[in-house]
């Protein structure tokens, strides 16, 4: 599974993740107060040159807006037909302005540092004894671990019905889904423990 | 305090929703836009988890995305999307789960209620499972998502609420059918 | 080490799985057969306390499985029928440290003792692999790799070589040869039970025969065909 770090030694990739996740929070909330295109032209500008600093290709990165640019036109026709053109360019400038930061932040930070903030984060909560995070790492390795064998497990039940003539039918697959589901759980659990 | 099964159990579902949010939109008939399965997995947590640990699923599955592994629908990264218009309708899902187990609460399993008693037996259930699915997988996360929406484009709340409308008739029939599926599994096994 | 039942009754969902069960492992490999649902799958996992009996005591060296089950679980290494279920992170090496946090706290150990359960196995080569990238066999030997290096004094193994070709479960005896520890097999696999020590056959949640493999398997093959 692809994650979205490009690995790179740009200065961007060496900032603190706490500095640009904070950063980032702060540009967030601030763009929402700037209603000048112009202005958010230039800090889009800003945001792409930023990315070309970080040494991530276009071809890179590019793929990951491609979705999001669908749900974008959809907004921008909305907001212009709904108030005005005037106001469809403002909020298009300032979401794309606001994704590609948020994509540049993913792209430059590795997911070993995120899990290092947010290992950080729930200090306080440790400390309290509400979290441990040994638990943490578990249920995510666990869950990353878990996610091809569902698929595969989707897949199989999939192919089962198909074969009787069903089409994708959540109420058809939802029942012998969700009772493997259980009954690994049973077993895995099981395999925990005998590990202690 | 939570046992190895019940992390197990938050690991399995946090995956099956991941799973689930990857499948490509399944058209339906009389449905405006094709469906998507991301709050069918969320509404499934919470009815067979009950709220905290279908909480904790939410929760897990939105902290997954934020560290950087591409596992939001569309292959999306999940700091884009918190940035952008639909972030909420994600942070939504965690409340969602919660109140979706809550009001579901914990249902009986009336080993009197088989199939053989026909429609009306297994109904009221079905129709708790529903309402706890539309209230914690619809109201509330469009009651996060819209404002949400409507501050990040401002666009202001009704535009944003009519922005959404169209997803309602899918969402609601997701909802139904995760209620008869949490209904009949609940029946078969005791978690 | 020993391994001893005393008076064992065992009730799941309402149903007597294991009934009257009254003796004493010590040799090096002990083979359990039955057919299905005679109460196998219970029976070892009596041994370290997954299953806890209605009646009786269950004692692995000394230690009541009711009362020291963290103590009997670092003896015992259990490895499932299913690696899939066992392994618990997505990349080999993690996995096998993961079992290793409590017992082996400082990392630069942990890991030099998990790639040593993976040289042993001739499995080295997979240790950056992804678990969902490695073949069924593969998987096992990852499983294996797992309990192995947790060091235990006593393995349990559910079924085996049910899943696996030919080729796989001939390595599979190979490897076994090669432990140093007592081993406890369930399994269908009769050639396999053929170069065990000891052979229990368990028949509807009782002790049928208990004896030498080669009677073991015939009295089996007598009135369980």
């Amino acid at each position: 599974m692809g994650s979205f770090y490009v690995p790179g030694d740009s200065w961007l990739h060496q900032l603190p993740t706490g500095l640009k996740l904070s950063l980032l929070m702060l540009a967030g909330a601030g763009l929402m107060w700037v209603h000048d295109w112009r202005i958010l032209l230039v800090i889009l500008i800003v945001v792409l040159l930023l990315i070309q600093q970080s040494g991530v290709r276009v071809l890179q990165w590019w793929q990951h807006i491609r979705t999001l640019s669908w749900l974008l036109l959809a907004l921008i026709i909305f907001t212009a037909l709904t108030q005005s053109p005037m106001t469809a360019i403002e909020v298009g400038l300032r979401m794309l302005a606001l994704l590609l930061a948020a994509l540049l932040v993913s792209l430059t930070t590795s997911i070993a540092k995120m899990m290092e903030v947010l290992i950080w984060l729930l200090q306080p909560l440790q400390t309290r004894g509400w979290v441990n995070s040994e638990r943490v790492a578990l249920v995510f390795g666990l869950t990353l671990r878990l996610i091809p064998e569902l698929s595969v497990q989707w897949h199989e039940i999939r192919e089962a019905q198909a074969a009787r003539g069903l089409k994708a039918n959540p109420l058809t697959m939802g029942v012998p889904m969700l009772l493997r589901t259980l009954k690994r759980a049973q077993e895995i659990a099981d395999a925990l423990d005998a590990r202690q | 305090m939570l046992k190895t099964k019940d992390l197990v159990l938050v690991a399995l579902f946090t995956a099956m929703i991941i799973v689930l949010g990857l499948v490509p939109p399944i058209p339906v008939p009389w449905v405006p836009v094709p469906v998507t399965l991301q709050t069918f997995g969320v509404m499934l947590a919470g009815l067979m988890l009950g709220p905290w640990r279908g909480g904790l699923v939410v929760l897990t599955y939105v902290l997954i995305a934020m560290v950087g592994i591409p596992v939001l629908p569309g292959g999306r990264a999940g700091l884009a999307v918190l940035a952008g218009p639909t972030g909420g309708f994600l942070l939504g899902m965690i409340p969602g789960a919660v109140v979706t187990g809550l009001l579901a609460g914990r249902l009986k399993t009336d080993s009197s209620v088989s199939l053989a008693q026909g429609w009306s037996a297994a109904a009221p259930q079905v129709l708790r499972c529903w309402l706890a699915s539309v209230v914690g997988g619809l109201l509330v996360v469009y009651a996060v998502g819209i404002p949400w929406l409507a501050i990040v484009t401002g666009m202001g709340l009704t535009k944003a609420a009519w922005a959404i409308v169209v997803f309602v008739p899918g969402d609601l029939l997701k909802a139904l059918i995760a209620g008869i599926v949490a209904q009949r599994v609940r029946r078969l096994a005791l978690i | 080490m020993l391994i001893e039942f005393k008076n064992i009754f065992v009730e799941r969902d309402g149903r007597q799985t294991l009934t009257d069960l009254n003796l004493s492992l010590s040799e090096r490999r002990i083979g359990i057969i039955g057919p299905n649902g005679s109460g196998k799958s219970t029976f070892i996992r009596l041994i370290n306390g997954l299953l806890l009996p209605k009646e009786g005591q269950i004692c692995v060296d000394g230690l009541d499985t009711r009362v020291d089950v963290e103590k009997i679980r670092r003896k015992v290494g259990f490895v499932f029928q299913n690696p899939d279920n066992q392994i618990v992170f997505p990349v080999v090496i993690e996995d096998i440290e993961f079992g290793l946090k409590r017992r082996v706290p400082e990392p630069t150990q942990r890991r030099l003792r998990a790639l040593e359960a993976l040289t042993q196995l001739g499995a080295l080569h997979l240790q950056e692999r992804l678990i969902h990238t490695l073949s069924g066999g593969e998987r096992q030997l990852v499983a294996l790799a797992g309990v192995l290096a947790t060091q235990p004094e006593i393995l349990v193994f559910d079924e085996p070589t049910t899943q696996l070709d030919l080729r796989l479960r001939n390595r599979f005896e190979l490897h076994l040869t090669s432990l140093t520890q007592a081993a406890v097999i369930v399994s269908h696999d009769l050639v396999l039970m053929g170069t065990m020590d000891r052979v229990l056959v368990l028949n509807g949640g009782r002790l049928a025969f208990d004896g030498a493999p080669d009677k073991a398997i015939d009295w089996y093959r007598r009135h369980c065909s």
